[in-house]
């Protein structure tokens, strides 16, 4: 193709001609908008709350109290002294460097780093034998997030979204609010919504990113914005007018009309300055550490997603691997002391904040909180290093709120916290707990592709009713 | 369900006593045993249908179940599977399931009953099937005979029986906006859509013939269409997972395939090149890069030494290569029977492997593909160079020896009273110096006796004479620190710096880059007298220090940062080892002559890879580097492959062969060969490639295929629209010698195709998504045809169809890749993910 000598009358002629001559009914099929869709039965939460902490946040350094550990540090860890896992070889046990302590009613032993949290274990009910099928980041990652360790398979946010829609139609129904670092290991495939409608994957958005190309530009000014909507409006009407009965182009209509509405509403639910100061303050949003204070405004963002109706909220704390473990993320492999104390405090505060914060507004009333991570840490230390490496067979994910009960503890690791040991749990029970609260059976929400129906929880899951309320 | 004409297929020679005394110890003696022990997993009304085998009808037991045979044979109670499992005989199916085992009288019945001849009374046929056994329509034979012998024939008669017609024909102006954009994805210009619509006028026949031999014999078309088959063999220049590396020497498999479109090239050809391009051509880039096709896909390269982990990465690398080729070619989800026989299809677990067999020497990975001529001529270039750079070389070594002797010499000599440096702390006093700063020029490290680069250092303290003494070296006191490092992290700029080493904490490192001098300007004019420097971080544990330590330096000050004075040095302590006590005598020794030989013949040999380098280097192509397995392959047993079964030949999969030739290589075959044997099964009398072939192109062609889920022709997929039409079209790609072209062409000028898109209400309330075509179905526009369209109407689409950059793209036959600024490209791994399953 050569250049062609155009007039942008030509131009806007050529491109019309181009799309609408082959696109149109096809474009106004079965699309975006997400109207609100009845649970199978009575939901006890509406909506979610994920706080993920990327990089195999060590159980046995934050939730899991090992106290044999202390024990028998630098010691060998009986029957696999010699233990090669993702990194290469272990050495010895090694006790945690931070003392733990009983904390709330429930006197849940909680790790020291974590001062704040503390003061929510009586709310919180631990799942200390989760599993993974893989102890790499990027598969682990979309594990925890999908089911499945590979790409190409939708996000519990998404298969919510699908399942259960929109509460707001002015704002998205899955946001993924990432964190200043960067995106999470394999980055959108944690919020995407694999062989789902495209329309049930996360809009990512952030307290340091807004939502992109959303501002009208300077130049076009507001009234001319406006009739350009409206005329828009009229000759679809036009259209719909001459096929009566097409409720589909009345869908696509309304499409339009949701974004524009977007326009308005996601820089009035993502303006923080309408917050008043002791809540900032509560959040930790002026830290004099950076990361910890855009975690903190991502925390109180949050809060004002969840307040305006947004389905699903994906809030990261940390980002992917870097080129030396452990600095962008909890993947403390070589300097676990170092790692931590950057990574954890800027996790209390904020996080304790959020969970603070919603419990006293009532919003876990309806909103079910869920924090994970990919995978755990070993409890020896990797050989020639004060880190510990992957270990994809121990971990502790939490829930809290909505129908959740609180100050309990399910299942646990071995005395040393290598293996889970009782009541092993996995990826699949965790969503079919996650649905079973969201009023959703986790068998019956399936998705016909590529000849299988297809379901977050695969063909396993099992509903922890221990921690129900 | 889909309920198909399975029952009744299998039911000759079978004797039936019909005798009332038989029926009566039937009805006695064995019906309400299998009610009571057997319904409940076998029979139509079980909750969920266990082996596939029904037992609530004589036709159940007749057709038997997953074993594939009737599970009674009338008069041969011990050759009778159902009584074998009864009797606990079958490894793994006693029977009943999970319960206790029967009566021993109930099973002598049972012996008694089929002595008898079986009589069974119940009549019915088998519950509508769950699955597919090897009548599955897609298992067959393509057709020979058919009804009509044109397309539109087989259109109009299926929409006659449906009461519908076809639209009448699209205007011209629609129609070379349609055929544009299908054929090569683009859009016409306005002068192409005048001449069309007036040469339409005059002949609308000889227009649209001329029109579509214009738009196929354009370059753009092999762009379009490639870009297509890019997509069904899940083309992707990023190997995904965790690191998701830019793949940028895949371009060759993209232009290739783009090539081979535009040529027409057969396409049983382009599928035996794709499975097996390096062993049919080797030495013809354009044939080897073919093979490309195997390694395209996503796969784990993350480093990872649990030895499980390996074997599961390795595991899962196969795996995409075998459902892809099977997805792509077979139209099969043979990716299912991974783990277990297929719960739908009849595909055994043994096949899986099979496939497994023949890929299992792929290995992911770029080499040389080139021709021998390329290879002459770069061995012409090089040669005399790497003969001159041997030459230098040897100059230089013999310079060292001597050098080294002399140093070793020395080093035996030297009395080096003062302790090891320990990399726990390590101090040296001096006399009070007046410094306003303070430079540490670091000669080597506990790894490298010849360098300290890459060392590390944790913290450095340079303290004044006092009193009271205080750490001068200090950030927090005003001084600062400068020196390279030899670690980056994308967006933390601060990460590894010299600043680290006097930051007061133990916690993290300086990574010493080069040259390794660590320079630390203090507040102010001091008098020092002491330095320490530490590489431990913390007491967790035994082996405290992280990396390399420094061992061998010189402490120099200065007032202005310009002229050095030492004042302390690691001479005279104990060498880290031998070769460190060496490295520090020859530093000593060495003269300024030896000095610039050493140079000067450094610099030639520098001068020599110059010119090396300068010579085009034969170019690699991420085509894989295939290599011989060590083992035979096994089924993994559950889909573990840490529990190997019965080991399994490179050969061809079961579910195919009453209607293909098989094939069985010997465990150890060739790699290569065993992959050409499954390619040249694939496109011998398969009857399946050029089916799905066949439906690919019409899928292409009007947005949905005859089957609308083009990758699975299985049990869960769906059933062709139109079957006849199907085979038809297979058949007629078989008859122009497996070109696309010819068969395009009858496509784009079958009344079907050309009539409008016009929307009927009465073909809508029939059938609404237009499967039967009583109109053409309008399309959205691809992204590719969006971004094309714009670049060409605003005159900027370049006219190659072809690039060497992953970056950008002049027509896209891919979606350029977006870096972000913080993280890795997702785009093209993304887009290729869409097929994958299970």
């Amino acid at each position: 193709m050569t250049g062609l000598d155009h007039t942008r009358r030509a131009f806007l002629g050529d491109m019309t001609k181009g799309m609408a001559g082959v696109a149109l009914s096809r474009l106004l099929v079965r699309d975006l908008v997400a109207t609100p869709r009845t649970p199978h039965f009575p939901p006890k939460a509406k909506q979610v709350l994920q706080i993920f902490c990327p990089g195999g946040a060590s159980h046995v350094d934050l939730w899991d109290y090992k106290p044999m550990l202390e024990k028998y540090h630098g010691t060998p860890l009986p029957g696999a002294a010699t233990e090669v896992t993702f990194q290469g070889k272990n050495g010895n046990l090694m006790r945690s460097p931070w003392a733990f302590r009983p904390a709330g009613q429930s006197g849940k032993m909680i790790s020291s780093l974590l001062p704040r949290m503390a003061a929510h274990v009586d709310d919180i009910a631990f799942i200390h034998s989760m599993t993974s099928r893989t102890n790499t980041h990027g598969p682990g990652c979309i594990a925890m997030n999908t089911g499945f360790p590979r790409e190409g398979f939708p996000s519990a946010g998404s298969w919510v979204s699908y399942a259960l829609g929109s509460l707001n139609e002015n704002l998205p129904t899955y946001v993924a609010v990432q964190d200043l670092r960067g995106e999470p290991p394999n980055g959108k495939a944690n919020w995407g919504n694999g062989f789902l409608p495209a329309q049930y994957q996360a809009v990512a958005l952030a307290a340091h990113q807004p939502l992109r190309n959303l501002a009208r530009p300077a130049s076009v000014d507001p009234a001319a914005e406006q009739a350009t909507r409206d005329f828009l409006h009229a000759i679809n009407a036009e259209h719909a007018g001459a096929r009566p009965g097409s409720d589909e182009l009345q869908a696509r209509m309304s499409a339009y009309e949701l974004a524009a509405k977007m326009q308005l509403a996601a820089p009035d639910v993502s303006d923080l300055a309408r917050e008043p100061g002791h809540v900032h303050a509560l959040y930790g949003t002026n830290d004099a550490n950076a990361l910890k204070a855009a975690y903190a405004r991502n925390c109180l963002l949050s809060r004002r997603l969840l307040e305006k109706g947004v389905r699903y909220v994906s809030l990261y704390c940390a980002s992917r691997a870097s080129a030396v473990d452990g600095l962008l993320n909890w993947d403390a492999h070589k300097t676990l002391k170092a790692d931590y104390e950057r990574h954890a405090p800027i996790f209390d505060q904020p996080t304790a904040a959020l969970l603070a914060d919603l419990k006293q507004r009532g919003l876990l009333q309806d909103v079910l909180v869920i924090w994970c991570s990919e995978f755990g840490r070993m409890p020896t230390h990797q050989e020639g290093t004060a880190g510990r490496d992957h270990n994809p067979d121990a971990f502790t994910t939490w829930m809290m709120g909505a129908g959740v009960k609180g100050g309990v503890s399910h299942g646990a690791t071995d005395e040393f916290g290598r293996r889970s040991a009782v009541d092993v749990t996995t990826v699949y029970d965790f969503y079919a707990t996650v649905l079973r609260l969201l009023g959703l059976e986790h068998e019956k929400l399936t998705y016909y592709h590529n000849g299988a129906n297809r379901r977050l929880t695969d063909v396993h899951g099992h509903v922890i009713d221990r921690i129900l309320a | 369900m889909i309920a198909t004409a399975l029952a009744g297929l299998v039911n000759g020679g079978v004797a039936r006593s019909a005798d009332a005394a038989g029926i009566a110890f039937f009805e006695q003696k064995i019906r309400p045993v299998l009610a009571e022990h057997c319904y409940g997993c076998h029979s139509a009304a079980a909750k969920k249908l266990k082996g596939n085998l029904y037992l609530d009808t004589r036709a159940g037991w007749e057709k038997g179940g997953d074993s594939g045979a009737a599970v009674i044979v009338p008069g041969q109670p011990d050759k009778s599977l159902l009584l074998r499992t009864l009797r606990h005989a079958e490894d793994g199916l006693e029977m009943p399931a999970q319960a206790d085992k029967l009566p021993d009288a109930v099973i002598a019945d049972f012996a008694t009953w089929i002595r008898l001849g079986a009589p069974d009374p119940r009549e019915g046929q088998v519950a509508g099937a769950r699955r597919a056994d090897k009548s599955w329509w897609s298992l067959q034979p393509l057709r020979r005979e058919f009804a009509h012998d044109r397309i539109d024939g087989f259109i109009t008669a299926r929409l006659a029986e449906a009461g519908l017609a076809l639209n009448p024909p699209a205007d011209p102006r629609a129609l070379i906006r349609r055929m544009s954009y299908d054929v090569i994805g683009l859009p016409p210009s306005p002068a192409e859509v005048e001449a069309f619509a007036a040469a339409h006028r005059a002949s609308p026949r000889g227009a649209t013939e001329a029109l579509v031999d214009r738009l196929l014999a354009s370059p753009h078309y092999g762009e379009r269409w490639g870009r297509h088959w890019l997509d069904v063999v899940r083309f992707g220049e990023s190997n995904g997972f965790e690191r998701n590396v830019i793949i940028d020497d895949l371009w060759p498999f993209r232009d290739y395939v783009i090539r081979s479109f535009n040529d027409d090239k057969p396409f049983d050809r382009f599928i035996v090149e794709h499975l097996a391009g390096d062993v049919i051509g080797a030495g013809d880039p354009a044939v080897e890069v073919g093979s490309a096709f195997l390694v395209a896909g996503p796969y784990d390269d993350v480093g990872n030494q649990d030895a499980v982990a390996q074997a599961n990465i390795r595991a899962a690398t196969l795996d995409d290569v075998i459902t892809a080729t099977s997805g792509a070619f077979l139209g099969l989800t043979v990716a299912c029977a991974r783990c277990h026989h297929h719960k739908f299809d009849p595909i055994p677990t043994e096949d899986y492997y099979r496939l497994r067999a023949a890929f299992e020497g792929v290995n992911h990975g770029r080499r040389v593909v080139s021709t021998p001529e390329e290879r002459a001529a770069f061995a012409a270039a090089t040669a005399p160079l790497n003969e001159r750079r041997a030459a230098l070389v040897a100059e230089r070594d013999a310079l060292e020896r001597e050098i080294t002797a002399r140093a070793k010499a020395a080093a035996a000599a030297a009395a080096n009273p003062r302790p090891k440096i320990s990399p726990e702390g390590t101090e040296e006093r001096f006399e009070p110096a007046r410094a306003r700063h303070v430079r540490f020029v670091m000669h080597a490290s506990t790894a490298n006796p010849k360098a300290a680069t890459n060392a590390r250092l944790v913290e450095f303290e340079v303290w004044s004479a006092g009193p009271p003494a205080r750490n001068v070296a200090l950030a927090a006191n005003g001084a600062r620190a400068e020196g390279a490092k030899s670690a980056t992290a994308e967006d933390f700029p601060e990460a590894y710096g010299p600043q680290l080493a006097i930051d007061g904490r133990f916690g993290e490192q300086w990574f010493v880059g080069n040259p390794a001098v660590l320079t630390v300007t203090l507040a102010r004019e001091e008098t020092v007298e002491r330095i320490t420097y530490r590489n431990a971080k913390d007491e967790m544990i035994e082996d405290k220090a992280q990396g390399a330590t420094p061992t061998d330096y010189d402490v120099q000050v200065s007032l202005d940062g310009r002229e050095w004075r030492t004042v302390a040095s690691s001479a005279g302590r104990q060498p880290w080892s031998v070769a460190h006590g060496i490295e520090r005598q020859r530093r000593e020794i060495l003269t300024p002559a030896e000095r610039r030989q050493l140079a000067a013949v450094n610099a030639r040999i520098a001068a020599v890879d110059r010119e090396l380098k300068a010579v085009p280097p034969l170019r690699e192509v991420f085509v894989g580097k295939p290599a011989q397995p060590q083992e035979p392959t096994y089924v993994h047993q559950g889909g573990d492959p840490m529990k190997p079964g019965q080991p399994v030949a490179p050969s061809s999969p079961a579910v195919l062969d009453r209607v293909t030739a098989p094939y069985a290589l010997p465990a150890d075959a060739p790699e290569g060969e065993r992959r050409h044997a499954l390619a040249r099964w694939l496109v011998a009398d398969n009857p399946l490639p050029p089916r799905v072939l066949a439906n690919r192109v019409w899928q292409y062609h009007f947005g949905t295929g005859i089957v609308d889920t083009p990758s699975d022709f299985g049990f869960q997929g769906g059933l062709p629209s139109h079957p006849e039409l199907l085979d038809f079209l297979a058949r007629r790609l078989l008859a122009h010698g497996w070109r696309l072209k010819p068969l395009h062409r009858e496509i784009l000028l079958s009344d079907t195709y050309l009539q409008s898109a016009a929307f009927r209400n009465e073909g809508a309330r029939t059938d609404k998504e237009a499967r039967l075509l009583w109109r053409f179905p309008p399309r959205r526009l691809s992204a590719e045809e969006i971004r094309d369209t714009l670049l060409v109407v605003a005159g900027r689409a370049s006219g190659s169809t072809s690039s060497r950059k992953t970056t950008s793209a002049p027509i896209s036959p891919w979606i350029p890749m977006v870096r972000k600024p913080t993280g890795a490209p997702f785009t093209t791994r993304m887009r290729a993910q869409a097929s994958w399953t299970c």
